[in-house]
């Protein structure tokens, strides 16, 4: 019995005991199965938190086959942020149905193996088990765009899922081992060893949404509902970026030169492609779309950038997302109501229907677009200080950049909800649901505390991204 | 050499074969050949319950499974496909993926992987050897396996799942039209 994995069978027990719970209760007692995802998720919470603090030295399990140090713990912390937010926001909805929680839990428990993955087999189970219950998510809600969102989502992911597999089995073919950490550059036949590398690292990038491989993107978020949307934009990006930079740093960390540029490349890519796109867009789950996949390319730089900064830069960066997005994906929630999209029109004279939700979404949108007394810029300016201490000024021009196109893509919502109302949008007031208003308060303070005093996140941080080989 | 030669013109033909065939009946059949053709590639390779389970599961139950369900939904329906939206797209698509397919060929052939030909475990590729690995070292990947083929499970009672009565108005609206 591996005390190091509780974090992941608290997960496991709370899967089976929702799926009892449902599959016992009645069918109109759906609560239930909330209540339970919600326990299990606390108490993995209670349990990561007092692993944290008590591990000392890393944790090897299954023959190598996973890691179970200080990252692999501030990744599970991650994600089950991401999850509890996307359950708060989706809390007892009746258009999600009952299975939404056993879904979301099955999801995590992937995204929580790749944050600890070391052997390919473990990689690639964690890439599975975190994409099939999004494609079943994706296209829970209805038939009509859901349906395509789910379909199109199912087979892209398969695609890039059969790219990855022929990436590994190259890799292995080269190397003999299937261990990040046993892989030797030094004895790999390089040409195979290349064409393996590559493939991997295009199936991993796809999942995280850069900029060449980003086309299903707004397609899926547009289709998938709103609390699913969440949770791909906050908790698939943890995960996948999490794998990269593992597979990266523990693997291929002595031969930098063979996937540092192109890596670059992308991020550079990445951040100046999603931001122009964002500008472009009038709904808003689109316009976040193209805002996470520049997020992506963002935390690209920390991986790009290859060293302790870099890793540091990335674990805080994503935190300080997760927060704007979550209160973001909150607020359009309210907004949307019954329905389950919002276009910048729906939000025209917002400050007049609700000021307290005006504020927030500007807190927000600020976060993203890193202005300074949000995370969102102690984020940036780490990323920065990572790309020009590894002496790579390209990163951090494309950084800023990206970061300055980006404040105008921003800015357009925030335009709109401060505008005059025209008489012809709704003016009811806006119902906040309880459980998507403490999201909503706990990621603005969230927020707002990091930009203002990052100090102790920063420390755990510091603390968990510390690979001895980095500089 | 001769024989995987062979055997992978076989596959690629079956491989070819599923996406171009205009009847889906056809298609299936061609999946068939590919199949096999991978059991026969299991068995040089010494995998011998490996070829078999493919034989027996793909070949034999699932592919049965598409062609029931291949006869009963296309019956009696003409197979015009639809126009596509980008022109040669398929063109484009079919270049792009011969040069990759051919580079990682010419990659493979050149540079033969040296590290598997290091001599065999024992039981090798028989039902006692997999069975050693699957319920030994490998079982919590067995575990998360079958935790996966739980959440398909799910996921089938989700989708089928009958709509919701009161739907929203839009979609009812297009129910009524047509």
């Amino acid at each position: 019995m591996a005390f190091a994995l509780w974090p992941e069978y608290t997960i496991v027990l709370g899967i089976f005991a929702t799926m009892l719970a449902i599959m016992i209760g009645s069918r109109e007692r759906t609560i239930v199965g909330y209540w339970l995802a919600l326990a299990a998720l606390v108490a993995s919470a209670i349990v990561t938190t007092v692993d944290w603090s008590s591990r000392v030295l890393p944790v090897s399990l299954f023959h190598q086959g996973v890691t179970v140090d200080a990252f692999s713990l501030v990744v599970d912390g991650l994600v089950l942020l991401a999850a509890v937010g996307a359950l708060l926001i989706g809390w007892n909805d009746r258009r999600y149905g009952t299975d939404f929680p056993i879904l979301l839990l099955v999801a995590l428990l992937g995204m929580m193996v790749l944050g600890m993955a070391n052997n390919f087999i473990v990689l690639f189970l964690g890439i599975e088990l975190l994409s099939l219950p999004l494609y079943i998510l994706a296209a829970s809600h209805s038939p009509g765009v859901s349906g395509e969102a789910g379909l199109k989502y199912l087979l892209l992911g398969a695609f890039s899922s059969g790219i990855l597999l022929f990436g590994l089995a190259l890799l292995y073919g080269s190397s003999g081992t299937m261990v990040f950490t046993q892989l030797d550059p030094a004895t790999m036949i390089l040409p195979l060893a290349g064409a393996g590398l590559a493939l991997t690292v295009v199936g991993l990038v796809f999942k995280l949404g850069i900029v060449p491989f980003h086309m299903w993107v707004p397609d899926v978020y547009e289709g998938s509902p709103m609390p699913v949307t969440t949770y791909m934009a906050f908790g698939t990006k943890v995960g996948a970026a999490a794998i990269l930079l593992r597979f990266l740093f523990f693997g291929f960390s002595l031969s930098v030169d063979w996937w540092g540029p192109a890596i670059g490349y992308l991020a550079v890519l990445t951040m100046i492609v999603g931001n122009l796109l964002a500008l472009a867009q009038k709904d808003l789950k689109r316009l976040l779309a193209y805002s996470g996949i520049a997020n992506a390319g963002y935390v690209l730089v920390g991986i790009a950038s290859h060293n302790m900064s870099g890793a540091r830069a990335l674990l805080f960066y994503l935190l300080v997302y997760g927060l704007a997005i979550l209160a973001a994906f909150a607020i359009l929630t309210f907004v949307a109501g019954e329905r389950d999209s919002v276009s910048l029109n729906d939000l025209t004279g917002l400050v007049y229907r609700s000021p307290w939700l005006a504020a927030f979404l500007t807190i927000a949108m600020l976060s993203l677009a890193g202005i300074p007394l949000t995370g969102g810029f102690v984020g940036k300016f780490y990323l920065l200080q990572a790309a020009i201490y590894a002496g790579q000024p390209g990163l951090a021009i494309g950084l800023v950049v990206g970061a300055m196109v980006g404040l105008a893509a921003y800015v357009r919502p925030l335009q709109r909800a401060f505008a005059k109302p025209s008489g012809s949008e709704s003016i009811e007031p806006i119902r906040w649901p309880i459980a998507g208003a403490i999201v909503l308060i706990v990621c603005v303070a969230g927020t707002i505390g990091l930009g203002v005093y990052p100090g102790p996140v920063v420390h755990i941080v510091n603390h968990s991204a510390a690979f001895y080989w980095l500089k | 050499m001769i024989a995987f030669g062979i055997l992978a013109i076989v596959a690629l033909i079956g491989g070819i074969g599923v996406i171009v065939a205009r009847q889906p009946v056809h298609s299936a059949l061609f999946l068939i050949v590919n199949i096999v053709a991978l059991a026969i590639f299991y068995i040089i390779l010494s995998a011998e319950f490996l070829a078999a389970a493919q034989v027996i599961v793909y070949a034999g139950a699932i592919m049965v499974l598409f062609l029931f369900v291949v006869t009963l939904l296309t019956a009696g329906k003409d197979d015009e496909e639809a126009g596509e939206e980008l022109s040669g797209q398929r063109i484009t698509a079919g270049v792009l993926a011969i040069l990759a397919g051919g580079g990682l060929a010419v990659v493979g052939v050149l540079y033969p992987s040296q590290r598997i030909q290091l001599g065999l475990p024992q039981n090798f590729g028989n039902l006692r050897g997999m069975g050693d690995v699957l319920w030994g070292p490998d079982f919590v990947y067995l575990a998360a396996v079958a935790l996966m083929l739980l959440t398909a499970a799910v996921g089938i009672m989700v989708l089928n799942r009958p709509p919701r009565k009161k739907a929203d108005p839009e979609a009812r609206l297009k129910e009524r039209e047509s």
